[in-house]
Formats: structure tokens, C-alpha cells, sequence
């Protein structure tokens, strides 16, 4: 995925920081563990999130050990151990980040990601094997997306769905226990953050797309007339904001329906750090200029 | 039932006053109108019950009279009394009301002719789907074919009204929005000094 799921930092307690950075950790060291080590740059916040949702709605108790790493060599740092949850959102960040690779590869021809891809697939290859249900629905929904791509979509809600529809599935999928009301909330704020990411991205992605002659549904919903890119930015910003938005709200609701642990990490990350995000993106920040590892 | 100062997320023991407080922020956060048009309406009116039940429980225990809030919620959510609609119209309404989406969508493809009802039902049916920008373009051409429609303008100010309680949750949340800083502190006091001394009056001597 792409990195914007991210909580705002200055708004949680230290327990909660510490508890959500050994979560980080945690994913980071499962994707080495079962995927091989290179696999770990693939680390982002979006599978942090799903790990960390997952985990609290599964009611895991989770595993505290203070480990080294690479990346901190010489402090040890709380890391979560053995959770199901994490591990499942290892596989799917591969499985997720060598489509993403493989589509690069499509696209620009970048032999970066041609690179990057041929590292990872042993990994991608263990994680396929181990959720083949996922993989299913992942590969349907990008065999979507890249339908609604040729086609040249007009509406960024259609282009959307099935982003929507996957992230709906991998969390419903990752949810452990069978109950069919509590599946409900849940699919709709995997819907609705699916799509969420996908439109945010899609405005990130405006001016490298005008660029490269990329499609872009936001380029076609809002008819850009080759005027200067910042002009139509400014012009469909307050469209795009009140979707987004109200995607989050949405996403907000069905959380509210839900008993799970760590509900103050939680709802930081949904009502405050998405939403910073969101103003972030669409003044014009780039997101990877304000991700920092942790 | 689970326990009831769990659900209304005060501590055991908690005040009359303190229960009410919750009790009213609970059923501002559940209320029906914030999961209309939404296919987790069931669940909301599931959890705003159990929010009631344990409410009247605690307040019997208090051995007070409940307040009006009990007695309100019964009308929650019931009251859809729709005026004349054509038959196809109502069978559509129908299956948005019970979720059958799918239906609702083949139902509206029959219809030849699009007035206004019709691009608000298509609204409400994105809506349900998820697809919020479609939406809010639907119900926006249902305000303008028919501008007097309160039930249309009610669908827009709604999606509208959920972003602002989204952002205010938020905003509310954060810890520096919670009293005021010294910098407000200072140009009230301030400005109260200048009215005062308006007025003939001093409230700060020095300045």
C-alpha cells in the first residue's frame, strides 16, 4: 500500500506511541522472519495500521520483547511477538507491494522496480502460499481496476470501488471471528479506507500522471483542459476534500460499532492523523517527504 | 446484558450527573440520523438499545425518575411517512429501506422518465454503495428539479452535517483544544478592559 494510514504523533499519550511503535516494529520483523530481510523495506504505515486493527480486533494478547534491530543497532526497542494478526499483515503488505512493483514495471518500464520485484518474489511467493483466499481477491480486484484503467473511467467512484472492495476483503478476511453483524462494520470502514487511499493517492499522483500521460481518474471526472497543474489542483481541492472527508467519516461510524482493544490508538489515527493527512495531501505536501521511518 | 457503566463508558459508581453526561454523548454519537443512508443502520439502533437499557438500569438503580430521553428514542428511525409516490417509486424505497441494493438499482434502470425523485433515489442508492461524490451530484440535481423538496435538501445538509461532527470529534479530541490558551486569555481580557474603560470603568489599572 501506499503509506498514508499514519497517526498523529503529538496527539498521543507515550504509552500509546510506544505501544503503536512496537507494532511497527513488529511488522517489520515479522516480514523478516517469514519473508527474508530485504522484504523488510517494503515496511510501510498502511500494513502498521492493518496489523495493529487486526490484532486489537482479534483480542490477541500480545507478546512484548525489547529487541535490537538494524535500523537501531544499539537500543533495544519493545517489539510485538508472535501475533497472527501481524503476520497476516505481513503477507498481504508483499503480496500488495510486488503487484504494486509488478504494475511499475508495466507502466514506466522502471527497472528499479523490475529489481525490487525479482528480491522480493521468494517472499511473495511464501505469502501467496499462505493466504490463497486473500490472494484471490487481491488479484480480482487489481484485474478491476486495470479494466476501469483502460477505459479511461470517468467517475473516481467507480475507479475506486475496487480498491474499496479489496481492502474490504483483506480485513474481513484478517478478522478471525465469525460474526455476521460485527462483519458488516467491519467491511465498511475497509470499504470506505480503501477508498480513501485510492483518492488521496490519486490526487498525489495528479501532476506525475499529467506527466507521464498516466490515467488518473480525477483528470477525467474534473475534465482537465491541460490548464496549469497547481490552477487544477485548486479547482477540484474542496470537491475532493469534502469526499475524503466524508469517506473518513463514514469509516468513522462503523468504527464506533466496534469492541476492540486500543480504541485511543485507533481512533488518533482515523480522526486525527487521517485527517491531517488529508489537509496535508491536498495543500500540497508530498507524502513521502513527511513519512519518516520510526 | 453487559454492564451497563461499561457501556455507557463511566467508571462503577459514577454520579447521576456524570451517567447523563455520557449517556447524552452516546446517543448524540448514535443516533439514527448519523447512520441514515448507511448499511450499518441496523447495528447503530442495536447499540443505541443497548445504550438505553443500560441508562434505564442505572437510573432505576438511582431510583429517579427517567428523564425524557427514554421516551424519545421510541420514535427514532420510524418515522418515514412518505407522500404520494407511484408504486415503483415506493418498491424501490422499499429495497434501499431492508438493503437490497442490487434490486433497487434494476427497479430504477426500468424507469424512463427522470425527474427529480428519481435522481434522489439514484442518490441514496450511492450513497449506500459508497460512491459519495455520485451521490451528492444526484441529490444536488433533485434540489434543483424540485427546490422546494425538504427531503432532498434533508439527504445533502445530512452528508454535509456528518463531515462537520467528523471533524468536530476530532478537533474536540485533540488535547490543546481542550481549555484556553494564554494567548485568547490575554485578548479577553484585553477587550473586556477596553469595554470597561468605554463604559467609564477599569478592569486592569495598568493597561
Amino acid at each position: 500500500m501506499f503509506g498514508y494510514i499514519v497517526p498523529d504523533k503529538g496527539e498521543m499519550k507515550i504509552k500509546e506511541y510506544e505501544l503503536f511503535r512496537a507494532y511497527y516494529c513488529g511488522v517489520c520483523k515479522s516480514m523478516g522472519k517469514s519473508l527474508g530481510p530485504l522484504c523488510r523495506f517494503g515496511l510501510n504505515y498502511d500494513s502498521v495500521f492493518l496489523g495493529l486493527f487486526l490484532s486489537s480486533l482479534n483480542n490477541e494478547t500480545v507478546d512484548l520483547k525489547k529487541e535490537n534491530c538494524i535500523a537501531n543497532p544499539f537500543k533495544k526497542k519493545w517489539v510485538v511477538k508472535n501475533s497472527k494478526s501481524l503476520d497476516f499483515s505481513a503477507d498481504i503488505n508483499i503480496l500488495l507491494t510486488y503487484y504494486k512493483l509488478l504494475d511499475d514495471w508495466k507502466d514506466d518500464r522502471s527497472f528499479l522496480a523490475r529489481f525490487a520485484q525479482i528480491i522480493i518474489s521468494p517472499g511473495f511467493k511464501k505469502a501467496l502460499m499462505r493466504n490463497k483466499e486473500a490472494q484471490q481477491h487481491i488479484k480480482i480486484s487489481l484485474e478491476q481496476l486495470q479494466i476501469i484503467e483502460e477505459r479511461k473511467c470517468e467517475s473516481m467512484d467507480e475507479a475506486a470501488d475496487p480498491f474499496g472492495q479489496m481492502i474490504k476483503v483483506i480485513l474481513r478476511i484478517g478478522c478471525q471471528e465469525e460474526n455476521y453483524k460485527k462483519n458488516k462494520a467491519i467491511e465498511w470502514l475497509g470499504y470506505n479506507i480503501g477508498k480513501w487511499i485510492y483518492i488521496i493517492d490519486a490526487f498525489d499522483d495528479i501532476e506525475k500522471d499529467i506527466k507521464k500521460k498516466n490515467y488518473n481518474p480525477l483528470l477525467f471526472q474534473f475534465k482537465y483542459n491541460n490548464e496549469e497543474v497547481e490552477e487544477f489542483k485548486d479547482r477540484i481541492k474542496e470537491e475532493i476534500k469534502f469526499n475524503l472527508i466524508h469517506t473518513l467519516a463514514q469509516a468513522a461510524s462503523a468504527f464506533e460499532l466496534l469492541d476492540l482493544k486500543n480504541k485511543n490508538i485507533i481512533e488518533n489515527i482515523l480522526y486525527l492523523g487521517m485527517e491531517k493527512k488529508t489537509k496535508t495531501v491536498l495543500e500540497g505536501r508530498s507524502c513521502n517527504k513527511d513519512e519518516k521511518p520510526l | 446484558m453487559r454492564n451497563p457503566y461499561e457501556v455507557l463508558g463511566v467508571r462503577e459508581g459514577a454520579s447521576v450527573d456524570e451517567i447523563k453526561r455520557a449517556y447524552k454523548e452516546l446517543v448524540r454519537k448514535y443516533h439514527p440520523d448519523q447512520y441514515r443512508n448507511n448499511p450499518l443502520s441496523e447495528l447503530a439502533e442495536e447499540k443505541l438499545k443497548e445504550i438505553n437499557q443500560a441508562y434505564d438500569y442505572l437510573m432505576k438503580q438511582h431510583e429517579q425518575k427517567n428523564t425524557g430521553y427514554s421516551s424519545q428514542n421510541s420514535s427514532y428511525g420510524k418515522s418515514n411517512s412518505y407522500g404520494s409516490n407511484t408504486t415503483l417509486y415506493s418498491q424501490i424505497r422499499m429495497n434501499i429501506m431492508s438493503g437490497n441494493i442490487q434490486a433497487a438499482e434494476a427497479l430504477l434502470n426500468r424507469v424512463t422518465v427522470k425527474d427529480a425523485e428519481w435522481h434522489y433515489l439514484r442518490g441514496l442508492i450511492f450513497m449506500r454503495k459508497g460512491w459519495y461524490n455520485e451521490a451528492v451530484n444526484s441529490i444536488s440535481i433533485a434540489v434543483n428539479m424540485d427546490p422546494s423538496n425538504m427531503e432532498y435538501r434533508d439527504a445533502l445538509n445530512r452528508i454535509a452535517y456528518a463531515n462537520n461532527r467528523y471533524q468536530t470529534y476530532g478537533y474536540d479530541r485533540r488535547y490543546s483544544a481542550g481549555g484556553m490558551d494564554l494567548c485568547t486569555m490575554c485578548q479577553c481580557l484585553i477587550c473586556s478592559d477596553c469595554c470597561c474603560e468605554c463604559m467609564g470603568g477599569d478592569l486592569i489599572r495598568c493597561i
